[in-house]
């Protein structure tokens, strides 16, 4: 049986494309919700390309990979998501261009 | 150098000092009187230890072809090259004895002369200590034990003149002492360092052995390094001007340190180093000349002086210079014996100053003297003693004999001029050491006249007190005093016999009238060099008598000008005639002092002013100043970078992943 119906390259393609589209949520959007949830699709764009090579390449360490970077994602949400309330309770907005206590 | 072995005894002599120098800085304060028993009794122990190694120091074993002359001891070895021991051959020999012997005699004599003085002990510790350093100076093997020893005999010389430290002039005199001497070590410390790279060792025997493979230009800096630490130990022209300021100084330490012992190491360094200066001519023209020039200023100086020990001062610095050109141009012999038969009689004439200076309460002005041989007639007898032997009356003064080898050795070695100087000076010493004795004990007592009358121009700076000699004390301290006039006279009269007769130690005992005949000379015959000298045109014999006439000349000048009736009459108003018309040169000791500020002190205060004003604010200061303003600029340039914002990070995140993604794909040679 193929193994892949789908060739690899589409995968890799799909992944680009989602990785691409996080990179620019997290540069272009002001709102902290919406680039955490860039990050995310940046995370899973990888989630993809490990699950696809680990299925290409017949190796589980890509699943492997896969679980862990689902468990740093939800620690990231988690520490993320923290952050911005906090800020959000201390400046009563969310726009991250104005939390720059840290200009130099 | 010597026979080595194990003497337990010499070890003792070396550390007998030490041990009473500690026992008496610890307990100083238990020991109360018991100090200077204490501390004279390490010293007379370390003379008996001298006695016993007699023996040892001169024996004479011939090994190889080698004469070994003395005992030898290693003590430790330290880096190869660096052997530590001891060593007494006769030339040790010869200054341990005196250093110990005439040291025991000093020490007693101090019992008397700082009795009540609150830093009784204080004293005997620093006094032991400085036998000790003296010790090590003339007993080590090597050179760096000798330039141990060289510079804690300053160390100690420092302590000792400093040691009345609520007076500012004494204060004043111990610091000039101390960093003179130091330039000199520092002088010492070249010819070492120069000695060793040359023959990398640093014992006597192995610097010796290679005498004369060194390099003439190189051998000569070597003989000068030592010679300058020489000079400044020995007050030679022109490092001379700390020793007559050393009289602030107890009268005691005068006595042992600065005229028999400490200022005499110069003349022994240059008498080790004999087989060094036997191979350099020029620098035995340069020491004989200068020692000759120091022993003639010293004397024209010392007719110039009024301070009773201040002259002693200046005849001392006149003597060592007879010693240093003996040793300098090779009259080895001659040097040390000078350096013998003075030791004796300086110490004698210190001490009777001393009782003197006692008698009339500190006074030291021989103006306000006068008439004292009723008052004090064994200071007399002992001063008496002390001027005949050091002007040198034949056979009935010890420095007769020893003089008289020193400037016969000019001749002999080819140095007529020292020798025609070395008369002159003999004269001049004879003048001026008489004047002291005419003016000090002739005539009558002068200490109740108004000191203006005698010329005296300061009188609260001369050290004068109420002059009276003893019928106002109480009781009790006149008992005192008679204890202390007992501990003070007994080493003056053991001194006497010695300071008469010792210089028969270097007559002819053959008849031959060669002074090579003399147990002198034979006791040393194996220690110095002995090249063969041309016959000189005027005999040793006549030369004795023209010194002789020299000193009778001088003699009779200081009779016509002080001890005629009518000049004993006149006493006053010649005394004020004399000070008021001092010339201003003599009154300034030749402007040395003068030129050695103008020289030395000033230059470096020039200096100092100059990199106060310039270096440090500008050069010191500017470069952390520099280094502060460019941290400062960095700090903001990399502080631009950090704008706060975080989009901005992400983005320079960004970046810098696609840089690594293109590098990447460069390298690996483009997408496959």
């Amino acid at each position: 049986m193929n193994a892949m119906a789908v060739p690899l390259s589409n995968y890799i393609a799909l992944s680009a494309v989602i990785f691409f589209i996080g990179v620019a949520g997290v540069l272009v959007r002001r709102n902290p919700l919406i680039m955490l949830m860039s990050i995310e699709l940046m995370f899973n764009a990888a989630n993809l390309l490990f699950a696809a090579f680990a299925r290409a390449w017949l190796h589980n360490a890509g699943h492997i990979f896969v679980f862990l970077v689902i468990t740093v994602a939800a620690a990231e949400a988690a520490i993320g998501l923290a952050i911005v309330v906090t800020v959000f309770r201390s400046a009563k907005n969310v726009d991250v261009d104005d939390v720059a206590l840290m200009k130099g | 150098m010597g026979v080595d072995g194990s003497y337990p005894i010499l070890v003792a002599l070396w550390l007998l000092p030490l041990a009473g120098a500690i026992l008496n800085w610890t307990f100083g304060p238990q020991l109360r009187r018991l100090a200077g028993p204490l501390g004279s009794a390490a010293i007379g122990a370390s003379f008996v230890a001298t006695l016993m190694l007699w023996g040892s120091g001169t024996q004479r074993i011939n090994t190889g072809g080698v004469d070994l002359v003395g005992a030898h001891q290693t003590l430790f070895s330290w880096l190869p090259g660096f052997d530590f021991g001891l060593l007494l051959d006769p030339l040790a020999l010869i200054w341990a004895l005196i250093i110990t012997g005439v040291g025991f005699l000093i020490h007693v004599y101090s019992i008397g002369y700082m009795d009540g003085d609150n830093a009784f002990a204080r004293f005997f510790a620093y006094m032991n200590f400085f036998v000790f350093a003296m010790l090590t100076l003339v007993l080590s093997d090597n050179f760096v034990g000798l330039l141990v020893g060289w510079g804690l005999v300053g160390l100690a010389s420092y302590f000792l003149i400093g040691f009345w430290f609520f007076k500012p002039s004494a204060v004043a005199a111990a610091r000039k002492a101390f960093v003179i001497n130091v330039a000199g070590d520092v002088g010492m410390m070249f010819a070492i360092f120069a000695i060793f790279g040359s023959v990398h060792s640093i014992s006597f025997g192995d610097a010796f052995a290679y005498a004369g493979s060194y390099a003439t230009p190189w051998l000569f800096v070597i003989c000068l390094g030592l010679f300058i630490g020489a000079a400044a130990k020995s007050a030679q022209i022109p490092l001379q001007t700390w020793l007559p300021d050393a009289m602030e100084g107890p009268t005691p330490v005068s006595a042992l340190i600065h005229a028999a012992t400490m200022v005499t190491a110069g003349v022994y360094l240059i008498a080790r180093c004999a087989p060094l200066w036997s191979q350099n001519s020029d620098a035995q023209v340069l020491v004989g000349t200068i020692g000759g020039l120091t022993a003639l200023l010293g004397a024209i100086l010392g007719c110039a002086q009024w301070d009773i020990k201040r002259i002693l001062a200046y005849s001392t610095m006149s003597q060592i210079g007879y010693m240093i050109m003996g040793v300098g141009v090779g009259a080895y012999e001659g040097g040390v014996a000078h350096f013998f038969t003075h030791a004796f009689f300086k110490a004698q004439l210190f001490l009777a100053s001393g009782i003197i200076i006692h008698a009339l309460h500190d006074e030291q002005d021989v103006r306000r003297m006068g008439g004292l041989m009723k008052k004090l007639p064994f200071a007399f007898v002992a001063m008496l003693t002390g001027v005949i032997a050091i002007a040198g009356i034949p056979f009935i003064g010890s420095g007769f004999f020893s003089k008289d080898l020193v400037i016969y050795g000019m001749l002999a070695h080819g140095y007529p001029w020292l020798y025609a100087l070395g008369i002159v000076t003999a004269g001049i010493t004879a003048y001026y050491m008489c004047r002291l004795l005419f003016v000090t004990f002739l005539g009558t007592y002068r200490g109740d006249v108004d000191p203006s009358d005698l010329g005296i121009r300061h009188p609260e700076l001369a050290g004068t007190s109420a002059a009276s000699t003893g019928s106002e004390q109480e009781p009790e301290h006149a008992e005192h005093d008679a204890n202390a006039q007992f501990f003070m006279a007994v080493p003056v009269a053991l001194l006497i016999p010695p300071t008469v007769l010792i210089g028969w130690l270097m007559f002819p005992s053959t008849g031959s009238g060669q002074a090579e005949n003399s147990p002198w000379s034979r006791f040393f015959v194996e220690q110095f060099p002995h090249p063969v000298l041309a016959a000189t045109p005027i005999s040793e014999g006549l030369t004795g008598l023209i010194t002789f006439a020299a000193v009778l000349a001088g003699i009779a000048i200081a009779y016509v000008r002080y001890a005629t009736q009518p000049a004993q009459v006149n006493a006053i108003e010649r005394l004020r005639t004399e000070s008021t018309r001092m010339p201003a040169i003599l009154r300034n000791a030749f402007y040395f002092d003068a030129a050695l500020d103008a020289i030395f002190v000033h230059t470096s205060q020039l200096l100092g002013t100059l990199f106060g004003r310039y270096v440090d604010p500008h050069v010191v200061d500017g470069a952390v100043r520099e280094a502060a303003i460019s941290a400062q600029w960095l700090g903001t340039l990399v502080r631009s970078f950090q704008t706060g914002l975080l989009r901005a990070y992400a983005l320079i995140l960004v970046l810098g992943a696609a840089c690594f993604v293109v590098y990447y794909a460069l390298a690996a040679g483009g997408v496959r």
